[in-house]
């Protein structure tokens, strides 16, 4: 394309100057060449003109597409450095109002619970009744009558019996209701 | 590539008015038609020098590109008829 418009403005210039310098106006047939020579050279000069400002458009069309390319690019860039930051921001701001004590008291609640736990299990092995209790459970594994362990394990005969029964009772009642709970 | 085209209908200017020049040396009718249509432009060229606010108004354009083009054609009048006259 760039070419057809170099020939076809150097051919317009030629035709318009060369038969003009050339040329005798008093020769009849000089006068018509250089007649027809100068309408060419009008068509060649036109016709060049067409294409150079076509291809003008076009360069115009592209830069315009290059700028748009470009500032659409510069746009995300600065779109995405904003929202990155504006993420690190909440992030940092999320650290900062997270309540740091708030967890710390958490575990502490947590390990205090824990803690508790475990002297409740503790407690019921712990009992200074528990080894009586555990003679008790033989006992009455063995087939042994509850007089009998009031008598023998409780060591609560006589006129403490109705007392050591009642113990025996209540230690069932504990260690048994803890056993199954 | 614009210059490229402002200078091809440049010189498509010029050669248009070395082929007025040419038309008016074949008859003495056809120079007086011819210097008839030179005096208009002339006219028309004054006026539009003079009116050159409403007429780049009217037109659509800047007055600087109106003026532009009248310099232009009045280049172009003097160099085609330069050529031809001078050859």
């Amino acid at each position: 394309m760039l070419l057809k418009l170099i020939v076809l403005s150097s051919a317009s210039l030629t035709l318009w100057l060369a038969p003009l310098v050339g040329l005798d106006k008093k020769v009849g047939w000089h006068k018509s060449v250089q007649g027809l020579s100068l309408g060419a050279a009008i068509a060649c000069a036109v016709s060049a003109g067409n294409i150079a400002r076509k291809l003008a458009d076009e360069n115009e069309i592209d830069e315009l597409k290059t700028r748009a390319i470009k500032a659409d690019v510069v746009d995300e860039i600065g779109v995405s450095v904003y929202v990155s930051q504006q993420q690190r921001q909440q992030e940092a701001e999320l650290i900062l109002t997270s309540p740091g004590l708030d967890v710390e008291e958490n575990r502490k609640a947590l390990e205090a619970i824990y803690s508790n736990d475990l002297q409740d299990t503790a407690s019921a092995s712990e009992h200074p009744d528990y080894p009586i209790y555990l003679e008790i459970r033989k006992s009455r594994e063995a087939g042994k009558s509850p007089t009998w362990i009031v008598e023998n394990v409780l060591k609560m005969g006589g006129r403490k019996f109705s007392e050591g029964k009642a113990k025996l009772q209540d230690l069932l009642n504990q260690f048994e209701g803890e056993d199954n709970d | 590539m614009k210059a490229m085209y402002l200078a091809n209908y440049f010189v498509a200017g010029c050669i248009a008015s070395s082929l007025l020049g040419w038309i008016a040396s074949l008859h003495p009718m056809a120079f007086r038609a011819i210097a008839f249509l030179l005096a208009a432009v002339g006219i028309i060229w004054s006026i539009a020098w003079l009116l050159d606010y409403s007429l780049s108004q009217f037109l659509k354009i800047s007055i600087q590109q109106l003026q532009a083009l009248l310099i232009s054609v009045l280049a172009v009048l003097i160099v085609g008829l330069g050529v031809y006259l001078c050859s």
